[in-house]
């Protein structure tokens, strides 16, 4: 089983002096909450916020090179939480096959909003996340801290 | 257009800024530029064999044209405008080859992963921003070299 997941914000963790990529449940309405380095919040951020920037980002030129070879982004899978770190997968159709890459959730996010590609995360991840931790750390979170996409 | 080969990546304590340090392939002429600080450890990462644990956003780059068969040839830095660099990756896909406009460092951080050729634009060479490397060096202590230097 796996779950459609919608970006909910970006916001920054002021306790770990880091980002999260807030990820809710279609379904469920459960949180999945993914700490990522400023950068890739970045990424992410202006992806959602659809600000066009002046020069490429790196993300944008993984969207570049698929289009160049008419492949599509079918989707991004959140696969796994090991030692508290998530691995995701990123799904390509190119011609008559397809492949997965490895990679870190925070990029195949950045990726999957420029490539208009949904995001999935496996039923284990969203068991194996420590609820409680998320809902105790949302219940510390301003309301102003929603919304609020800028890093 | 003459081939660059990358030096070094000098980080600025103070700033989030960071420089590459281009040096010509067959000469003493060097071609610096000026990169946030994700993209120098990028670089650097590549430049020290590093291999992370998880895949960076390049790796990830890189990973995708290899599946889609897209072989990158060369990037060459081809302008400056404004304090802005710009670079083209030139990549070959089904015996077509066409260029894709990129940031400098990412088309440094994605050769250095491809082991493709880095060249600069006679161009870019007169323009670059010499002077201002000077002025910049002379502000760093001594020690920070070696320390940063990849």
């Amino acid at each position: 089983m796996i779950a459609q997941m919608k970006i909910r914000g970006v916001m920054f963790d002021p306790y770990n002096n880091s980002y999260i990529v807030l990820l809710r449940c279609e379904e469920t309405q459960d949180m999945l909450p993914i700490w990522v380095g400023k950068p890739e919040a970045s990424a992410i951020s202006f992806a959602l916020e659809g600000l066009s920037v002046p020069r490429p980002m790196t993300h944008d030129l993984m969207k570049i090179l698929v289009d160049s070879v008419n492949a599509k982004v079918l989707s991004v899978n959140i696969t796994d939480l090991k030692s508290n770190t998530y691995y995701a997968k990123v799904h390509i159709a190119y011609g008559d096959s397809f492949f997965s890459i490895d990679a870190r959730p925070s990029d195949a996010i950045a990726f999957a909003i420029r490539a208009e590609a949904p995001i999935f995360a496996s039923e284990d991840v969203m068991q194996k996340h420590d609820a409680e931790e998320v809902d105790r750390w949302l219940e510390n979170l301003k309301p102003e801290d929603f919304g609020k996409y800028e890093v | 257009m003459v081939r660059l080969k990358v030096h070094g990546v000098l980080a600025d304590p103070n700033t989030d800024t960071q420089i590459v340090v281009l040096r010509e392939d067959q000469g003493s002429e060097i071609l610096p530029i000026w990169v946030g600080s994700t993209e120098g450890q990028a670089i650097r990462l590549a430049i020290e064999g590093v291999v992370p644990p998880r895949p960076t956003s390049h790796d990830l780059l890189k990973g995708i044209s290899e599946y889609l068969g897209i072989d990158v040839s060369q990037v060459v830095v081809t302008d400056i405008s404004n304090n802005t660099y710009y670079a083209s990756i030139y990549v070959k896909t089904n015996g077509s080859e066409h260029t894709i406009d990129a940031r400098p460092s990412d088309a440094i951080a994605l050769a250095l992963r491809v082991s493709c050729p880095i060249y600069a634009t006679d161009d870019v060479m007169k323009h670059r921003a010499g002077e201002k490397l000077d002025e910049w060096l002379e502000t760093l202590d001594p020690e920070n070299f070696g320390k940063y230097e990849a």
